[in-house]
């Protein structure tokens, strides 16, 4: 979880490279502060080598080497650092110092040379350099050796450093502390837009004002409206659904209610004509409530993903066989044909399907008068498969085709019987499978034909 | 009494009717908004029982237009929305009740008799005409303790002028109260049911007087 955080994240991203980069300025500054310390430690010594070098003279006793206290003194640093010379002649006479003081090799015999070893233990630095001395006879060279313990040299390459070090540190935790609280504040918008949406009421669809929210996070907060506003509409929609099928619900009930207290009051005559139309009126409720159920499962199904491939042509004859007894007492005239050829070529879910055919065969006997026809068709074309409900009742002139698949919408007072969902819910399954529907006359300018087509790719399923 | 009824189920129309019918009532049925429109200025009703939701004008624009050609008949709305603000809407609208579906019907046939009763000035639910008495809870007359079996028809004359009693109720309003839109109105035919009325009452001491060319007034009679 805190590897989540965005705390953490941030201060972990910073606080390494920051590190990074400081490890490296102290990588640098010690290197630098060993340097300066170094050059100090060179430049004493060379100084004092030159005192010595200078007071290098031939006297009375031949060559002798005076060391003046100055040339000594100026190492005094307070460090408590010793300091070793060692005079001596080319051919090798020691003239002053500790003999056992080591004499560094010489590359370039006329430059200093400066060598870092060990005396007594210690570790120590060292300049040896050359003076001519002028003699009666000839001009031989001595050899000054100049050492120092680096006692003075660390400790002040480590002041140095130490110093530079803990700005670095310093600087390091600055950023921290400044990330931390910049965080703190540039996130408190955020956390209090979080705790507006905790509050929210479940039926408040308003939306959030984006108010002080960085220009960042804005998209944030429009996508949330956008998503509140799409949430609000459904909800809306389901709302006058269920205060419709209420409302269909109650007059057929009151209905049964009238029915049966009328039946309650009758003779024996009457009260067998009640009993009929109060069976006819359950009927009609069971209807309506079937209908509500699987406009419910046609909903459903547009989030279900378990199409499977269907026989259209049997599934539609399945169903007709089932219908045509009705349909003959109706007083119709059934008949199927299917021109093709494949028999599972739409994909689709199979309760929602047989909905749709069962819905469109229905509609087709209800509407249509004794004496007429009810002629079902599955074609396979160029475009996909069209399963055709044609019928010679009364139609739907066109100015009406639209609103007929509104939920709950009943063209005529004839219609009263009817749910009024039959086609919403027809429509609801056609959007699902991706299929188109149309609604037209019959060639010869009456009756209807529905025509469903299921294209022949794989129906995407609507989000 | 003489009741619209206006529902856009035709078969809830028509049952209601029958289950009033029963009660003695006169009952149209219209199943539009635009047919009740035109029967309610075409015709004299005693109630209304109003749907609101009907598929061309609406219950309650029929209710407004009916209010605002200055009716006071009583309007009981029937409605499947039981929502308060329909409620509220439908009274401010100018109904005098208001039932939501499904409705028993005891209580409907309460509420149109107490819509009447307030309609007709009535303190008590019998009305009394010497030993003539009609019970509007039962909508049965008695004379004495004995019941008086009457037919739909005669039963709405009698109920006309009970509850007018000693006053002169015209032929024409008689006529518009028996008769519904399904019927041949035959004014000729109130002539009948009144010489049936006499004879039914004959002893109780109860007259129906004819006043040619006016109507007729129910009284008792004066014993000389």
């Amino acid at each position: 979880m805190w590897r989540r955080s965005l705390r953490f994240q941030l201060v972990i991203g910073l606080l390494l490279p920051l590190s990074a980069v400081a490890l490296l300025q102290l990588a640098v500054a010690y290197q630098t502060a060993h340097a300066i310390a170094g050059r100090v430690t060179d430049t004493l010594l060379l100084a004092s080598a030159r005192s010595i070098a200078e007071h290098v003279s031939f006297g009375e006793g031949g060559i002798e080497a005076v060391v003046p206290p100055s040339a000594l003194g100026i190492f005094d640093l307070g460090y408590g650092d010793r300091v070793f010379y060692r005079v001596e002649t080319s051919e090798g006479r020691l003239l002053a110092g500790y003999p056992e003081l080591p004499v560094p090799t010489r590359r370039t015999p006329s430059d200093p040379e400066y060598v870092n070893t060990a005396f007594h233990g210690e570790a120590i630095r060292m300049v040896s350099v050359t003076q001519p001395i002028a003699t009666p006879a000839k001009t031989i060279e001595s050899t000054i050796v100049v050492a120092e313990t680096t006692r003075g040299e660390t400790a002040m390459s480590g002041a140095l450093w130490r110093q530079n070090g803990g700005q670095q540190m310093l600087l390091v935790l600055v950023a921290l502390l400044v990330v931390w609280f910049s965080l703190r504040r540039g996130l408190a918008p955020v956390l209090r837009l979080s705790e507006e949406v905790g509050a929210r009421e479940p039926d408040d669809y308003r939306a959030f004002s984006a108010g002080a929210l960085q220009t960042e996070l804005r998209p944030l907060v429009t996508s949330l409206n956008a998503h509140m506003e799409r949430l609000r509409k459904q909800m809306d929609a389901q709302r006058r659904f269920t205060a419709n099928a209420a409302h269909q619900l109650r007059t057929p009930l009151a209905l049964l209610r009238t029915q049966a207290s009328y039946a309650l009051r009758a003779g024996d005559g009457e009260r067998q004509e009640a009993a009929r139309a109060i069976q006819s009126t359950t009927n009609q409720l069971a209807r309506m409530v079937n209908q509500l159920l699987s406009l419910a499962r046609s909903e459903r199904a547009r989030e279900a993903t378990r199409f499977e491939p269907i026989d259209l042509v049997a599934m539609t004859r399945e169903i007709l066989e089932e219908q045509a007894p009705r349909a003959l007492e109706h007083g119709l005239d059934v008949s199927f044909d299917s021109t093709s050829s494949q028999t599972d070529g739409v994909l689709g879910d199979r309760a929602s399907l047989r909905d749709l055919v069962s819905n469109l065969v229905d509609n087709a006997i209800r509407y249509t008068p004794a004496g007429g026809s009810l002629a079902v068709n599955v074609d396979e074309s160029d475009d996909g498969w069209h399963l055709l409900v044609g019928d010679t009742g009364p139609g739907i002139p066109p100015e009406d085709r639209a609103m007929v698949f509104e939920r709950f919408y009943r063209r005529q007072e004839r219609d009263a019987e009817g749910s009024g969902l039959g086609l919403a819910i027809v429509k609801e399954i056609v959007e699902t499978h991706g299929a188109t529907i149309a609604l037209r006359a019959q060639p010869e300018g009456t009756g209807l034909v529905v025509d469903v087509c299921f294209a022949r790719r794989v129906p995407e399923l609507r989000s | 009494m003489r009741l619209l009824l206006v529902e856009d189920n035709a078969q809830l129309a028509e049952w209601l009717a029958r289950t009033l019918r029963r009660q003695k009532y006169s009952v149209d049925f219209v199943t539009s908004g635009d047919d009740a429109d035109h029967v309610l200025q075409t015709e004299d009703y005693a109630l209304v029982v109003l749907d609101l939701g009907l598929p061309d004008t609406s219950g309650l624009e029929v209710l407004k237009r009916l209010r605002g050609r200055g009716s006071t008949v009583p309007v009981i709305i029937l409605t499947a929305n039981d929502s308060l603000d329909a409620r509220v809407e439908g009274l401010n609208s100018g109904a005098d009740d208001y039932l939501a579906k499904p409705f028993e019907i005891a209580e409907l046939e309460a509420r149109i008799r107490a819509q009447l009763r307030r309609a007709n000035a009535l303190q008590s639910p019998v009305v009394q005409c010497g030993a003539l008495a009609f019970d509007s809870n039962t909508r049965r007359f008695t004379v004495g303790t004995e019941e008086l079996t009457l037919t739909r028809r005669e039963h709405a004359v009698l109920e006309r002028l009970v509850l007018r009693a000693g006053a002169t109720v015209s032929k024409a309003s008689l006529t518009n109260t028996v008769f519904s839109l399904d019927d041949e109105a035959n004014p000729n035919a109130i002539e009948i049911y009144v010489h049936r009325l006499r004879k039914k009452l004959a002893g109780s001491g109860i007259e129906i007087v004819t006043l040619r060319g006016l109507g007729y007034v129910l009284k008792q009679t004066v014993v000389a």
